[in-house]
């Protein structure tokens, strides 16, 4: 009986689990086809578009290293996408603590030229990571006091950040030059390659991020399921009124949650300023902070399958160029393939509602 | 008699494993009150929801006039002479009562332009017929619920209705509304209106119906007119055996002043003072229960009491220790376990599965948690004692909270809080919506929860749970305490008329109307 | 030195830029009204703005531009409409799908078609409906200008995007259909039970907002820009989606915040030519949109009370 019971609850968690990956998936594959079907309509040929993409993104080492180098910032920023979700909190801004992230990591990185690497790399982490938090935590404060919608605040400060990085890289952080960006950072400041460890490895420019990356995914997920914080960001993001009378303050949690979001976006801005550019520019970041919504969204929020979701959004980043020079494909069209998942991973009824048209409907009526 | 006006001929309607209805059939002749009697779950809503055209039957038919429809909306109702004034009110709140009354049918100017004063005419020659004053220009957020009613029943009225479903209309009423509602709805039949008048109150039903139609468990399980029953005999058909069971109950021990409440005043969401100086003392081992008609400060008392409200002025203390200004954390460390009146709203994270409902509010205690890091195998074990000890009726701890029925909800509910082992106990209706079997299973636990020597603070609009379970029973009338009787001191006549602001002078009178027209 | 600044061209920048925000904040109010919060006005608005270029470039005439631009903002808004009303999708994560994917639709388009990234080529513009001349010298010349500047100089998606506030105000709370919406947004099931659609009363709303949209997009490339940049929206979806909520979710309430937008961002225009006198980096102008945005939902959002059922998909029954 109770060995039964056992099975029918492991088969359940069986099934959870493949339905958990099953509509991601699904969504990834139409997604995918819808693109190729645009890419046909306009006169490219979409086998030789996607085996080119294919190719960039894992035809070698190099191209591996490449998506695990795009993967990295979208670990970080769909981690923070997803912490949010978890606790009902949509942070569309993820980009401007990223912003806030690379600014601090290039500013300490140069400032703190001639410190050996591991008194630097921790120290622009932790701050770099703070000022994500701090830059998250006016929309939270908001949030939290007047009800304003994190949705428009932190777009808001993601512009906001913008501007202030733009100023400061063709003002009092210029590099002397035509270009608006910083000095190089020193050697020190910088995170290791693999390669600069292991040369046969061969993966390109792939840093050491990547795994810090993973690190925080575990950790995530770790704190969410573990930990008084995780649970109470998740009791507020289901019910706010339940947590405040099971005691959870709710807009003490609000404020945590988005700072440490804030905070997890801005490693993503960090890592790529000391990992793969060395030097702080304004354009660093190509919608990092947008694309991690649809690395969240396709993995469910859930930290371990953004590891995932990441790897496959990076990989798509990865060859888009070697699809656009070998394809002539714009590399756009993996931004509407990105659009299309989000749309499709949300939108969970759309299967349901194109195979029981009718019985979806009544089911709906008598909910 | 002839045909009927509306008939329902062997109704069935099947929700995903529940047949809500099964066979049922009813008519209505024209000046009729049908009063549709039954438990919550017996199926009369979803009847009626199906008359109303808002759920589409499996089986059976209805006909209007003698002839076989298919009603497809509420909109095809209306059309068909139905209307029908819900539970919950279909009324849109920052607009009119002229706005309301004529959504979906507005008297218009070149087809578009609204003839508000063409439509606020009609508006007040209706109520002025039907004896129904409300004013018109009235926005609906701004009037009590009585009023709001009114607009309900002119909404039907406009869309010129032959038929009214009333779906348990008094729920929500105080006992002077009641009476007004059923001179209204007298007059309504005078003008040859038929009546649906469902509810699960047996004494409106003695009061009110011609003919009396008993549900259980989906079916009709039988038919009598008031005449020739009583109140016993439809309660013994609508929940099929005798339920004049009483819980057996020791007298209570008095002990040391648990809860102490000193002047208490609460503001409401709208900074409104909802509830003014209020004082009162729960002891060791009393039930102390507060009866009031909904909305007269209770939920700001609760509220305030566990920390969930400001207090803005007196001071509460907890076994001597002074929690006037706790948080909720706090106020559950100290020792205040809370039931909350909405469970789906406060009591439990519908989401969460059962151990992580069994632990919100000790989740960042031992032996759930230790320094912010919790105890998963802890949590289990406990969650599973808890479960068999109160008998929650669930497959595993791992499903979510939705996955119970409301009965079982509740107990979990109770585990969560009682299983703390708290000083006091603050139950806000906590049987509300529940079956019979969860009903007496909640008062049992709480009477052994009182035997234990805890303080127990109850609030309930249910005047038979309140002479059930209180050790003394306050009044609470528009935010203060109006009277206080001891245990079976007080009959429901007396509790009733302390409850709608009774005990001034001018209200003397009506006490004796009010008891004339209650039927025990 | 205000003389310089308070200019009759800096109150009709106001009102130029205020146009786009303004259309785009009404197409929120009728959305949110109707009960579906619709945040991909953003992306609408940059997909309006490419194909009105789009459809100017192959006819060659701005006013088949301005046409393409509603139907194809109307066309992502059906997107929107299905996937919230239909799907139940949870709608902010659905107006987020549909900003990002007309970026990627924006952008790759403007390869296959322009066959570069970045801006497009220069297309026909909308000119000014009137091209009056007055009094030349003295005061009555100077007045003239004013006149002439602030009422008479504007092209004619301004005009409308003003008219369809005045009628769009009388009509939420005038007729059956601003009635109707606004019963949509608080209350659905009171709507579906007397026999109002909420389907297809929504679905219209979003439609509305869509067209909206996609005409603030031609304004701003067929009109004011002539030519389609990028990311050229540049967060205004978001500003007039906070215009709406500080004109509490009304056509007029909403025009009129997008004018005080407008007039923040004309002025910070107006100084960054002032470079000399006033020496702030330009960065902190163009800031200025966005932190007037924050300030603006920090005041009042406490205040202002959304329809009740926003957001929320309808359930039958």
């Amino acid at each position: 009986m109770e060995n039964g019971r056992d099975r029918d609850a492991g088969m359940r968690r069986l099934r959870a689990v493949l339905e958990q990956v099953a509509t991601p998936f699904v969504s990834v594959v139409i997604a995918m086809a819808i693109g190729s079907v645009i890419i046909w309509a306009v006169g490219y040929d979409p086998v030789k578009a996607f085996s080119a993409l294919f190719a960039g993104a894992f035809g070698g080492p190099r191209q591996i290293g490449e998506t695990m180098l795009r993967a990295t910032p979208l670990i970080f920023t769909g981690l923070a996408v997803a912490y949010g979700f978890r606790a009902g909190l949509f942070n569309i801004g993820a980009e401007g603590q990223l912003f806030m992230g690379g600014l601090v990591a290039a500013w300490l990185g140069i400032a703190l030229a001639g410190l050996p690497t591991f008194v630097i790399i921790p120290t622009i982490l932790v701050a770099g990571a703070l000022a994500g938090a701090a830059w998250a935590f006016v929309p939270a404060l908001l949030k939290a006091r007047v009800g304003a919608h994190e949705v428009i605040t932190t777009m808001m400060f993601t512009f906001i950040a913008r501007y202030i990085v733009s100023w400061l890289v063709t003002g009092s952080l210029k590099a002397p030059g035509q270009i608006p960006q910083t000095d190089p950072l020193p050697v020190e400041s910088t995170l290791p390659r693999f390669i600069d460890i292991l040369p046969g490895l061969g993966t390109g420019r792939a840093h050491l991020g990547f795994l810090i990356a993973i690190v925080f995914a575990v950790v995530v997920w770790w704190v969410l399921k573990y930990t008084t914080l995780g649970y109470e960001a998740r009791a507020v993001g289901f019910n706010r009124w339940a947590s405040e009378t099971g005691g959870v303050s709710v807009s003490a949690t609000t404020v945590k949650s988005l700072c440490i979001s804030g905070a997890l976006a801005a490693m993503a801005g960090i890592t790529e300023v000391i990992g793969v550019h060395g030097r702080l520019f304004d354009q660093f970041s190509a919608g990092f902070g947008f694309t991690g919504i649809a690395v969240a969204l396709l993995a469910r929020n859930n930290p371990l399958g953004v590891i995932a979701t990441a790897v496959l959004f990076g990989a798509l980043s990865a060859g888009a160029g070697t699809m656009q020079l070998q394809a002539n494909v714009p590399h756009k069209v993996i931004f509407i393939i990105q659009g299309l998942v989000i749309f499709l991973v949300a939108a969970q009824q759309l299967a349901h509602w194109i195979l029981h048209p009718l019985k979806g409907r009544e089911e709906v009526k008598g909910a | 008699m002839g045909t009927a006006l509306l008939e329902v001929r062997e109704v069935t309607k099947r929700f995903p494993g529940v047949l809500a209805n099964d066979k049922v059939s009813l008519s209505l002749a024209e000046g009729e009150i049908v009063a549709l009697l039954g438990e919550n779950g017996a199926g009369k809503s979803t009847l009626m929801n199906v008359v109303y055209g808002l759920l589409a039957p499996d089986g059976g038919e209805i006909l209007v006039d003698g002839n076989t429809v298919h009603v497809r909306s509420p909109r095809h109702a209306i059309d068909l002479g139905i209307g029908m004034v819900h539970q919950h009110f279909m009324l849109v709140e920052p607009l009119t009562v002229t706005e309301n009354i004529v959504l979906g049918i507005e008297p218009t100017r070149y087809g578009e332009v609204i003839d508000f004063a063409k439509a606020r005419a009609d508006v007040a020659e209706l109520s002025e017929r039907y004896g129904l004053f409300v004013d018109p220009g009235a926005t609906v957020r701004d009037l009590p619920v009585g009023m709001q009613q009114r607009v309900e029943i002119l909404k039907a009225l406009y869309r010129r209705a032959r038929v009214l479903i009333l779906d348990e209309p008094t729920a929500v009423l105080t006992p002077q509304e009641v009476r007004e509602l059923f001179a209204v709805v007298r007059s309504l039949v005078a003008e040859g209106l038929s009546v649906v008048f469902i509810t699960h109150k047996l004494e409106e039903v003695m009061s009110i119906a011609d003919r009396v139609v008993v549900m259980r468990d989906g079916r009709v399980v039988g038919e009598t007119r008031p005449s020739e029953t009583d109140t016993a005999g439809l309660a013994l058909m609508m929940v099929g055996r005798d339920v004049v069971f009483r819980i057996e109950k020791q007298p209570s021990t008095c002990g040391d002043t648990i809860l102490e409440v000193s002047d208490v005043s609460v503001l409401d969401e709208r900074r409104l003072e909802a509830v003014h100086s209020v004082s009162f003392r729960v002891c060791a081992g009393e039930i102390l229960a507060i009866a009031g008609v909904s909305g007269n400060g209770q939920t700001e008392l609760v509220e305030a009491i566990t920390g969930l409200r400001k207090v803005a002025g007196g001071a509460i203390t907890l076994a001597g220790s002074d929690i006037t200004h706790a948080s909720a954390r706090q106020t559950i460390e100290a020792g205040v376990s809370h039931v909350p009146e909405d469970r789906h709203r406060r009591g439990m994270v519908l989401e969460f599965d059962l151990a992580e409902n069994m632990i919100l509010g000790d989740h960042r205690r031992l032996p759930f948690a230790r320094h912010g890091v919790m105890d998963k195998a802890a949590i289990a074990r406990i969650t599973t004692e808890r479960v068999a000890e109160y008998d929650v009726r669930t497959p595993s701890i791992r499903v979510a909270g939705n996955a119970l029925s409301g009965g079982n909800q509740q107990k979990l509910v109770l585990a969560r809080e009682l299983g703390r082992d708290p000083e006091l106990l603050v139950a806000a209706q906590p049987t509300r919506g529940l079956d019979v079997g969860a009903i007496e299973f909640v008062h049992k636990q709480i009477l052994a929860e009182r035997d234990v020597g805890k303080g127990v603070l109850l609030v309930s609009l249910e005047l038979e749970e309140i002479q059930t379970l209180a050790d003394r029973i306050l009044v609470m009338f528009e935010g203060r305490i109006v009277k206080e009787f001891a245990a079976g001191e007080a009959s429901d006549e007396d509790l009733g008329y302390y409850m709608t602001g009774g005990g001034g002078d001018k209200l003397a009178g009506e006490h004796a109307e009010l008891s004339g027209t209650e039927v025990d | 030195m205000l003389s310089e600044i308070l200019t009759p061209d800096l109150f009709a920048s106001a009102i130029r830029i205020a146009t786009p925000l303004a259309l785009a904040a009404i197409g929120g109010t009728i959305c949110e009204r109707s009960g579906v919060v619709n945040i991909a006005l953003e992306g609408i608005m940059l997909f309006g703005a490419f194909m009105g270029v789009v459809g100017a470039a192959f006819t060659g005439s701005a006013w088949v531009g301005v046409i393409v631009a509603v139907f194809a903002g109307m066309s992502l808004a059906l997107v929107h409409a299905f996937a919230s009303i239909t799907l139940k999708t949870d709608q902010v994560v659905s107006g987020t799908a549909i900003n990002i994917l007309a970026g990627g639709l924006t952008g790759f388009f403007m390869e296959v078609i322009f066959h570069r990234p970045g801006t497009t080529d220069p297309v026909a513009r909308l000119q000014p409906v009137f091209d009056l001349s007055g009094p030349a010298g003295g005061f009555l010349g100077s007045a003239w200008r004013w006149i002439d500047t602030i009422f008479l100089s504007y092209t004619p998606i301004v005009y409308f995007a003003i008219l369809i506030a005045i009628a769009g105000q009388w009509a939420l709370f005038n007729t059956r259909w601003g009635l109707r919406l606004r019963a949509l947004g608080e209350h659905p099931r009171a709507a579906d039970t007397v026999g109002i659609s909420v389907v297809r009363g929504r679905y219209m709303a979003v439609l509305t907002s869509g067209a909206l949209a996609g005409l603030a997009g031609a304004n701003l490339t067929l009109e004011q820009v002539g030519s389609f940049t990028e990311g050229m929206t540049n967060g205004r979806g978001f500003i007039a989606l906070a215009a709406n909520i500080f004109g509490r979710w009304t056509p007029g309430g909403s025009y009129g915040a997008s004018l005080l937008f407008g007039f923040a961002d004309a002025l910070q225009i107006k100084l960054q030519f002032l470079r000399d006198v006033i020496t702030i980096p330009s960065q902190f102008f163009l800031m200025l949109p966005y932190v007037l945005t924050v300030v603006v939902l920090a005041g009042v959002v406490g205040r202002a009370v959304a329809p009740a059922a926003i957001g929320k998909p309808y359930e039958k029954g």
